[in-house]
């Protein structure tokens, strides 16, 4: 079954744009990443998931529930991190766990606590207290205590430390384990790169790509760095097809190769080779690859 | 849904510091003090000029509760408590918004409509919670300036207050649903609250005019501490009050949490 499923998912505010046509699939036991800077659609795409807005045209379903006439019954499923994660200063995170076991009806101190343990929160002191860290902490612990089936994430280890951070992406890990489905909006590249199966890039409010990151890694550009033992003209490599930006310096000649590298491995063949690097680009390279493409 | 407004309760129990003590000890004032200035007071009001009388609802201030209710009851308590009830329930809407405690709020399986109910509710106990210090600090002063004070006129007078303020509380929904910032809330309902009151002072003032009283909650307000509370006055407030409430949890239902 789907966890997510959204039909060209629009919502404009007024005129202005928030995000158009989304249309986007996430299985359940799947970890999927939705990459964009500020402003792209991102958090407008989850708070429209989650019912806070209501779409100006398409449709989104959580279980096969809709997500605005099911509203209810859905969230008794999820767990959410808001981006902007608040609660209430006055308010401790145990009674913040405590008022919101009550209304899923469910007794969340043990896992709380867990948790708490795990991520070395304080449970007992007012949010207003807290560093913004420590506070994130605690809205991990109200997202997570209750077990839910999925998982909606919004730049969730924002203000977290590096132990933490870790700490956080191995939690996602034996989630999906678990079965949970998690929806991971970051524009932090290399915890998505870490954890995701798939990922959706989105654009001033469109979704202009949705990979396996496998696949997102494997077929866009490689970075070549080659030493010949003996001089070699560049041109017989920069008539290669897909080679591009091609340098020399101190008789290594590097270059970008776009799409089948076979070729380019062949003519490098032909010369006596003493150093090959081969480099797939980082997930930031292809975000912003997909970026420059989407402006062009 | 009970849980929810325990929770609210809990977080505004300062308010019973805040609002009860103030109005509760400037009550008490007024009371403990009267036998002192009965004398001179019924001499100055016989001098007042009687459109001013009329206007303030002042016949004359020869018993406590006369006194209590010019100096307190008929404007000072209605307009601090009405502005309670729209600054608690915009602190459980809007001010849970800008907060980002409604989003963790509604992350649960909470209808919107159950949210605005639990707010609501916990704005009409926190009213009656703070009449009722108010009220019981007001009888202190009685007791300690011997002033006779009766609990019964005493609790009419205050209770009265309760359905007023819940009104502007029920009002204070009904703009959530238009607006979620607090200072948008508050400050309209406040200046609904101080018109309705001017506008039923105008009434009293000018006969010809009195027609715009009608559009003043304060027009069904009348004198409890006096004549009692009156049943049908105190339920149709009241039933206004929910019935606003209940138009503001239908457009909050149906609006966007963004601030």
């Amino acid at each position: 079954m789907l966890a997510i499923e959204t039909e060209r998912l629009t919502k404009f505010y007024g005129a202005e744009r928030g995000i158009e046509d989304v249309t986007l699939a996430v299985e359940q036991g799947e970890v999927f990443g939705f990459l964009g800077p500020n402003g792209a659609g991102k958090t407008t795409t989850i708070r429209t998931l989650l019912d806070l807005l209501h779409p100006t045209r398409g449709s989104a379903r959580l279980f096969g529930l809709d997500s605005h006439r099911d509203s209810v019954a859905i969230r008794g499923r999820l767990g959410n991190l808001p981006g902007d994660f608040g609660y209430g200063r006055a308010t401790s995170g145990y009674e913040a766990v405590a008022l919101l076991a009550r209304l899923r009806g469910i007794d969340g101190a043990p896992r709380a606590e867990e948790l708490a343990r795990r991520f070395r929160a304080d449970l007992h002191r007012p949010l207003g207290k807290l560093s913004r860290g420590n506070r994130q902490k605690v809205g991990l612990i109200l997202a997570l205590f209750h077990r839910p089936e999925l998982l909606i994430f919004d730049e969730p280890t924002s203000g977290l430390d590096p132990l933490m951070q870790e700490e956080f992406l191995a939690l996602v890990r034996e989630e999906r384990e678990r079965g949970c489905a998690i929806f991971l909006s970051s524009h932090e590249l290399d915890e998505v790169e870490r954890v995701c199966d798939r990922v959706g890039i989105i654009r001033e409010g469109r979704l202009i790509a949705v990979e396996r990151i496998a696949d997102l890694l494997g077929k866009t550009q490689r970075r070549v760095s080659v030493e010949f033992a003996a001089a070699v003209d560049p041109a017989d490599l920069r008539a290669v097809p897909g080679v591009a930006d091609m340098q020399t310096e101190d008789g290594r000649i590097s270059f970008r190769v776009t799409g089948d590298i076979d070729p380019v491995v062949k003519a490098i063949a032909r010369h006596p080779v003493a150093d090959l690097e081969l480099s797939h680009p980082t997930l930031e390279e292809v975000f912003l690859t997909y970026y420059e493409e989407g402006a062009n | 849904m009970t849980a929810l407004v325990i929770a609210q309760l809990r977080e505004r129990r300062r308010s019973l510091l805040a609002w009860g003590l103030p109005i509760g000890l400037m009550s008490a004032f007024i009371v403990a003090i009267f036998p002192s200035v009965q004398d001179a007071l019924a001499k100055a009001v016989s001098d007042y000029p009687p459109a001013l009388k009329e206007a303030f609802g002042i016949s004359e201030l020869s018993t406590v509760e006369q006194y209590l209710d010019a100096e307190m009851l008929s404007l000072i308590v209605p307009l601090a408590a009405g502005y309670l009830g729209v600054r608690s329930i915009a602190s459980a809407l809007s001010g849970a918004a800008e907060s980002g405690r409604l989003d963790v709020l509604l992350s649960v399986p909470l209808s919107r409509r159950r949210l605005v109910a639990a707010g609501f509710a916990a704005t009409a106990v926190e009213l009656s919670a703070v009449l009722a210090v108010s009220l019981l600090l007001t009888l202190f002063g009685s007791l300690l300036g011997s002033a006779g004070l009766g609990f019964g006129p005493a609790l009419a007078g205050f209770a009265n207050v309760w359905p007023l303020a819940l009104l502007f509380a029920g009002l204070g929904v009904v703009v959530t649903g238009w607006s979620l910032r607090t200072a948008v809330v508050t400050g309209s309902v406040a200046g609904v609250l101080v018109a309705m009151y001017v506008a039923d002072l105008i009434g009293r003032l000018d006969p010809s005019v009195s027609g715009i009283r009608y559009a003043s909650v304060f027009r069904y307000y009348g004198k409890a501490i006096e004549d009692g509370i009156d049943p049908l006055a105190f339920a149709a407030v009241t039933a206004a009050a929910v019935a606003l409430a209940a138009l503001g949890a239908l457009l909050f239902e149906r609006r966007d949490i963004s601030v």
